[in-house]
């Protein structure tokens, strides 16, 4: 028997790692979220149901996918997560939770210990009730937030708290570091940055750090600021979505990233190996490039 | 008694999946101070893996897949007591009780 962290040998295209959107619902109301604008009653009453996710996750699991990040909107605003969750666990999915952390009360962080996810990644947009608020636009957030993480680490689970930078909280962002620092085994890092909601609005690019600033930002703290210069020294690598990584939106869409939603496969009425061996190679990418394969190994899990 | 007699039950904190060719165990109730890895076991591992079942003994288990493969006990002996040492060793299996009719 041999002791992995990685897996070593793996077809240039393998469906190993799956981004899943599993819903847009959302109990904040985020005001730089690109999901949002899809967090209506009518779009929510279209999203997949239960027996779709099970049966959609189980395609993931023979085809072999073993990453599974379960993200939204809010994950844990669907009345069905557990289901959902547990049946991740079953399969043996790496299962990774993005969440606001509002909704994790005392009895969903004793389920969730019962069958610890990989990883739980947090977005805690500041260290001060004003300022996590105005992002959040829902008073008794910020508490309900906080209380999740002391629920979360008490349990010793396995937590990364992430904040997008941007003009309304930057100047709270390395004392969120030095927070999450301070809790011992959580994790931190900087959130993606601010992209176009799914309706095609550039309305959160108004709230993005101009580029002195995020330089600041860096500059202002060792860690962040090797990162960055890591990430400026390596050449970039054109874009392996679609080969070993992918995207399930709300309804059933398989796509390229999320990042990437020019084309859909229906997975309603597809099956998943049809739709990743078949739709996806034909699906375009400006960051994709005709290249031999990397000979880097892919991380089975991200510890 | 010799460890041949013992029956062992696969532990329902481990989860095995195919992951492109491998057969693999994913542990699925690890916490944040426990070691994260994934183990791999070869086809012999997955094999015997398959059979252990907290009903057969060790012995039963091991005539089951020297009939099924035409290899002789005493090779596949050797691997299982290897294998089972190291499921041990990361609470994949258990040693179980035997269950008695009478």
């Amino acid at each position: 028997m041999i002791e992995h962290k990685e897996l070593a040998a793996l077809p240039e295209r393998f469906p190993l790692a799956c981004q899943w959107e599993i819903t847009c619902r959302c109990n904040l109301r985020c005001v730089m979220c690109y999901t949002d604008c899809f967090n209506r009653p009518d779009l929510i009453r279209n999203e997949l149901s239960t027996s779709e996710i099970l049966r959609i996750m189980d395609e993931l699991a023979a085809a072999g996918c073993l990453d599974l990040v379960l993200t939204g909107g809010e994950p844990l605003a669907r009345p069905d997560f557990f289901d959902i969750y547990e049946r991740a666990k079953e399969n043996g999915f790496l299962t990774t939770l993005f969440t606001n952390g509002t909704l994790i009360t005392e009895t969903v962080a004793d389920r969730l210990a019962a069958l610890p996810p990989h990883r739980i990644e947090i977005s805690l947009h500041g260290l001060t009730e004003h300022t996590f608020e105005e992002i959040t636009e829902r008073r008794g957030s910020f508490q309900r937030c906080m209380r999740a993480i002391d629920l979360l680490v008490d349990r010793s689970l396995a937590v990364v708290l992430k904040t997008t930078a941007m003009t309304v909280n930057h100047d709270e962002i390395l004392a969120i570091k030095r927070f999450a620092n301070g809790l011992g085994s959580v994790q931190y890092r900087l959130g993606e940055d601010l992209r176009p909601t799914l309706d095609g609005s550039s309305a959160p690019q108004r709230l993005a750090l101009s580029e002195s600033a995020r330089l600041r930002l860096m500059q202002d703290d060792p860690d962040l600021w090797a990162e960055a210069c890591r990430q400026q020294s390596q050449d970039p690598k054109p874009c392996e979505s679609g080969k070993r990584r992918f995207h399930i939106d709300a309804y059933g869409g398989l796509q390229l990233c999320s990042g990437n939603r020019q084309m859909s496969y229906d997975l309603r009425t597809g099956t998943f190996e049809e739709g990743f061996y078949h739709a996806l190679p034909s699906f375009p990418c400006a960051w994709k490039i005709e290249t031999p394969m990397s000979l880097a190994r892919p991380r089975a899990n991200h510890v | 008694m010799p460890w041949t007699d013992k029956i062992y039950a696969r532990s329902p904190d481990y989860v095995s999946r195919e992951v492109a060719g491998e057969f693999i165990l994913v542990p699925i109730r690890r916490r944040l101070n426990e070691v994260a890895s994934l183990y791999v076991l070869n086809e012999t591992g997955a094999a015997l893996w398959r059979r252990i079942d907290g009903k057969r003994s060790a012995r039963e288990v091991i005539a089951d897949f020297s009939e099924q493969f035409d290899v002789t006990s005493e090779q596949i002996e050797k691997d299982f007591d290897a294998l089972v040492e190291d499921l041990l060793s990361i609470k994949a299996i258990a040693e179980a009780s035997p269950c008695r009719n009478d």
